[in-house]
């Protein structure tokens, strides 16, 4: 991507936004280092989804800064926003509903490619046979429409018509939750790939704590809005400090998890949120 | 949790296969499915998407989809549902079996208050109008509603998903059923809900002596959970095992190849075994073993017949080479 940056490719500080006198975030400040992925992990009602919306401009922050490459994007203009677009490209949970379901699915690839002047139809038509190829879709997976295409194959879509523009953030929001697990292993290895050979950054939002430490080198901790823990995925999974990670962590079932001892430890820790 | 003794099962699924008219000939969605229940006793059953799980457990209260055909026997306490007509079909989703669905918005009528639901089912069963209610809200605090007296006068909207799902629950057990099918009950809630939710279903399950089936897409918690865990792929039951047994030493490629593709949290970082492939519906899947094309151990042998279940280790897979230990 644009090799010749240096620095972090995404720095937010002081991010904070208000719905009337609900606060849906506050003061959350993170780093994305280039070609790192980042991990925003939380519940319902932990803001992490409103922090992703706002990366990409989907979502005006009250207050607080966004900087891609070292610029403000924060309060963006309409041409800004072309721009941003061109930047940071964002994934979401269910792909079925982000394509036109009458475009096949290389028209809906090569949309954004027009839209950025990627140059003409015939130059157009090889990118978007490469970046089928780059996500393992087949020809005819690529001539068909979104609805005769598996969760899977659709995500994969997703992520080729992401990547055309070539992004240097890719925002992916609970992007492999909805997915069968194998076919979810199939998603992530192909992730992963794509970050080493292009590059490209992450951030990661997501509820699935075991998705988070594959796909991520460090990690956001979300509460009601604000950060609880921050740090390296391996560390903070390894050892939680905050109560409320290592009540995350419990909740995950293994072999020998005791429910009950994790809805007590969860009660202890929120007895205000019961009812 | 498993009894001493070997009661009558609650629920017995035997051979049971099922199709739907399609535009060239029927297309098969089960084969040759078993399943038993006994009281007190809790049975996962888990599968990918088209594995079949939620359509074997519908079929247990008799809900089948339109026009389908049966063959083989499913006996819920007696009664043989395949066979049974109208009235006591009712009986049966009144008293007998209840089902909790995995998204609790969609189980109750959002205009109405928590109490007129529940004392709807109530009455349904039976019960009078006066001691439906002084039983509702019974179960209310039985299931950990804060101020049961006071929740009977609230709606849906006001509960958070955790808390509408136990009301939910409390409406499933008010009717004090035998049998309780727990569809994806968890999967639409938080991660910390969960555990709250699932400690709930396992206590008034032991407490009541239900059967329950307890159906998700997620093999550890079932694994977690269970006494004993079916796993199904492609309308086909392919491994039966006791949940520890089954994560420590799965018998068929398929529960094996579930297992390394979900990324775990604990031990080294690992690299992710993708399988290949997607999950299949029976009426696609190839001749003999259906998981075969995405199996990295099958060979020619596996394409002549369907393997039936077969004892192996702690598991009965069907699989011509069970274990860890027989594949490369």
């Amino acid at each position: 991507m644009s090799g010749t940056e240096t620095g972090p490719v995404l720095q937010v500080t002081g991010l904070r936004k208000t719905y009337g006198s609900a606060v849906a975030i506050d003061g959350v400040d993170f780093t994305l280092e280039r070609g790192g992925s980042l991990g925003i992990v939380g519940e319902s009602g932990s803001g992490k989804t409103t922090t992703a919306r706002i990366l990409v401009g989907l979502e005006r922050a009250t207050a607080g800064q966004v900087l891609l490459d070292g610029e403000d994007v924060t309060t963006p203009s309409r041409r800004d926003r072309r721009r941003r677009a061109r930047s940071i490209q964002m994934i979401f949970q269910d792909p079925y509903l982000s394509f036109d379901p009458r475009l096949t699915v290389e028209e809906s690839i090569a949309e954004p490619l027009r839209l950025h002047g990627h140059g003409d139809r015939a130059r157009i038509r090889a990118t978007v046979a490469t970046l089928c190829d780059q996500v393992g879709l087949s020809t005819r997976n690529a001539a068909a429409l979104p609805r005769d295409l598996s969760g899977g194959q659709r995500q994969r879509a997703a992520i080729a018509r992401a990547l055309g523009i070539e992004p240097r953030v890719l925002v992916l929001d609970e992007a492999v939750a909805a997915l069968d697990v194998s076919i979810q292993a199939q998603v992530l290895t192909l992730l992963d790939r794509i970050r080493r050979d292009t590059g490209v950054s992450y951030v990661f939002v997501s509820h699935d704590l075991a998705v988070v430490r594959y796909a991520t080198d460090t990690v956001l901790v979300m509460r009601h809005g604000a950060v609880v823990e921050e740090g390296g995925t391996e560390q903070v999974l390894s050892a939680p400090r905050h109560p409320y990670t290592q009540l995350l962590l419990a909740s995950v079932p293994a072999p020998g998890w005791d429910p009950a001892a994790v809805a007590a430890a969860n009660r202890a820790l929120a007895p205000a949120d019961r009812g | 949790m498993t009894t001493t003794v070997d009661p009558r099962p609650v629920l017995e699924v035997e051979g049971l296969s099922l199709s739907v008219p399609g535009h060239d000939g029927p297309v098969p969605l089960l084969a040759d499915v078993g399943l038993v229940v006994r009281p007190g006793e809790t049975v996962g059953l888990v599968g990918e998407s088209g594995s079949g799980k939620s359509l074997t457990i519908r079929t247990a209260l008799g809900l089948t989809p339109r026009r389908a055909r049966t063959a083989g026997r499913v006996t819920v306490d007696g009664l043989d549902v395949l066979s049974a007509g109208r009235g006591e079909l009712r009986e049966l989703r009144r008293h007998t079996a209840a089902m909790v669905f995995q998204d609790p918005r969609a189980s109750v009528n959002g205009s109405r208050t928590i109490g007129a639901h529940l004392v709807e089912g109530l009455r349904a069963g039976g019960v009078d109008r006066r001691q439906a209610r002084a039983r509702a809200v019974e179960l209310l605090e039985r299931v950990g509603i804060r101020e049961p007296a006071r929740a009977m006068r609230r709606h849906p909207g006001e509960f958070s998903g955790g808390m509408l799902q136990r009301v939910v629950i409390a409406g499933a057990l008010s009717t004090n059923p035998r049998l309780l099918l727990a569809d994806e009950p968890t999967t639409a809630l938080d991660v910390t809900t969960q555990a709250e939710v699932v400690s709930l279903l396992t206590s008034m399950q032991a407490e009541a002596g239900m059967g329950m089936v307890f159906v998700t897409h997620d093999l550890t918690l079932a694994a977690a959970v269970c006494d004993r865990v079916v796993v199904m792929y492609a309308g086909r039951v392919v491994e039966v095992a006791a949940g520890d047994e089954l994560f420590r030493s799965p018998a068929h490629p398929y529960t094996a190849a579930l297992l390394d593709a979900h990324p775990g949290l604990h031990g080294p970082r690992a690299a992710l075994r993708a399988v290949p492939g997607r999950p299949l519906a029976l009426a696609e899947t190839p001749s003999g073993c259906s998981f075969r094309d995405r199996c990295t151990e099958a060979d020619d042998a596996c394409a002549e017949e369907v393997p039936a279940l077969r004892r192996h280790g702690g598991s009965d897979a069907a699989c011509l080479r069970p274990g860890r230990e027989a594949w490369a």
